[in-house]
């Protein structure tokens, strides 16, 4: 336990000192801010781009628009780079060798295979938290409302399936040395699962849904009953992958 | 373009955002001369004129690790 703190510690630092804590932050607060502003000025802009008239056939936007993009923008592109800025969660080090003093220091693998999970979700959780509360404060004050039914729970939807994006990262990284092993399994793992997408009714059980059923949860389309396959399965699939990831890299050589 | 005017409070943290993000990768980029591949000038371009995802790119796959 004492060497899981001081591994986790070591860990923060380090996302500190890579800039990896600073970009994410950064980059989920762009993400936050701008998908209302968006949603409250594509209209204006396709009016002064293209023609007022097409401007004028568009619906004026609203709350909806902006956390549509919300999740356009935090859902694919921002788990993108989550995926590709953890990419060489253990690669570094295998690749550095520095894991090999710790390890026969006492700290056990199953420690560092935890702490490192531990803090990117650290990471995960407070750039979600930054970016979904920078859209709420804005679209409240762009479009005076965030009265919509399962706001909270499409984002701690996405939130979890984040934690399962990472686990599965974690668990690809330890199966190669290299940090491109890692994030090949899990884009080929995600194409999966996107190929399973086409099955209408697949949806109920596809993990991906967490990421891409939000808004037919906001506006109602899908129900929260609809997706509790999805969810359980996405826990149950966390829980074996970070029990895999300890298990293979007990056995793996460093 | 009255009507953008009106949003300028809200634009000014999202210009601040990206324009930290810039700066802080072109002071890593001119204090570390080393990167995994390509060159200062490359990396400050690239910085520069794909605003946001630049400096992102840079930070992840042109650094050198072990600084």
């Amino acid at each position: 336990m004492r060497g899981y703190a001081a591994f986790l510690g070591k860990e923060l630092i380090e996302a500190v000192r890579t800039y990896k804590l600073f970009l994410m932050l950064v980059i989920f607060g762009v993400f936050g801010m701008s998908s209302p502003l968006l949603a409250k000025l594509t209209p204006q802009m396709i009016a002064s781009v293209v023609s007022p008239e097409l401007a004028a056939t568009i619906p004026a936007p609203s709350a909806v628009d902006a956390w549509t993009q919300f999740y356009k923008n935090v859902g694919q592109l921002g788990l993108v780079i989550l995926i590709i800025m953890f990419s060489g969660v253990l690669a570094n080090e295998l690749s550095k060798g520095t894991l090999v003093n710790v390890v026969t220091k006492g700290l056990s693998r199953g420690a560092v295979i935890l702490a490192k999970l531990t803090s990117m979700v650290a990471i995960w959780t407070g750039s979600l938290v930054l970016a979904a509360g920078l859209t709420w404060v804005y679209t409240q004050y762009l479009f005076g409302s965030n009265a919509l039914p399962h706001l909270v729970v499409s984002v701690v939807l996405l939130w979890v399936f984040g934690v399962f994006l990472l686990s599965l990262l974690v668990c690809a990284a330890t199966l190669g040395s290299n940090n491109w092993v890692a994030l090949l399994i899990t884009v080929a793992v995600v194409a999966v699962g996107l190929v399973a997408g086409i099955i209408p009714a697949a949806y109920h059980y596809n993990p991906l849904s967490l990421a891409s059923q939000n808004m037919a949860l906001i506006t109602g389309t899908v129900t929260l009953g609809d997706l509790w396959p999805a969810i359980g399965i996405t826990l149950g699939l966390i829980v074996v992958l970070v029990a895999a990831a300890i298990g293979i890299f007990r056995r793996r050589v460093l | 373009m009255n009507e953008i005017g009106q949003y300028i409070p809200f634009l000014i943290p999202l210009a601040i955002a990206q324009v930290v993000l810039m700066v802080v990768a072109i002071v890593h980029i001119v204090r570390h001369r080393h990167y995994r591949f390509g060159s200062m000038a490359l990396w400050i371009v690239v910085a520069v004129v794909f605003g946001f995802i630049g400096p992102v790119v840079y930070f992840v796959f042109g650094r050198d690790r072990d600084e």
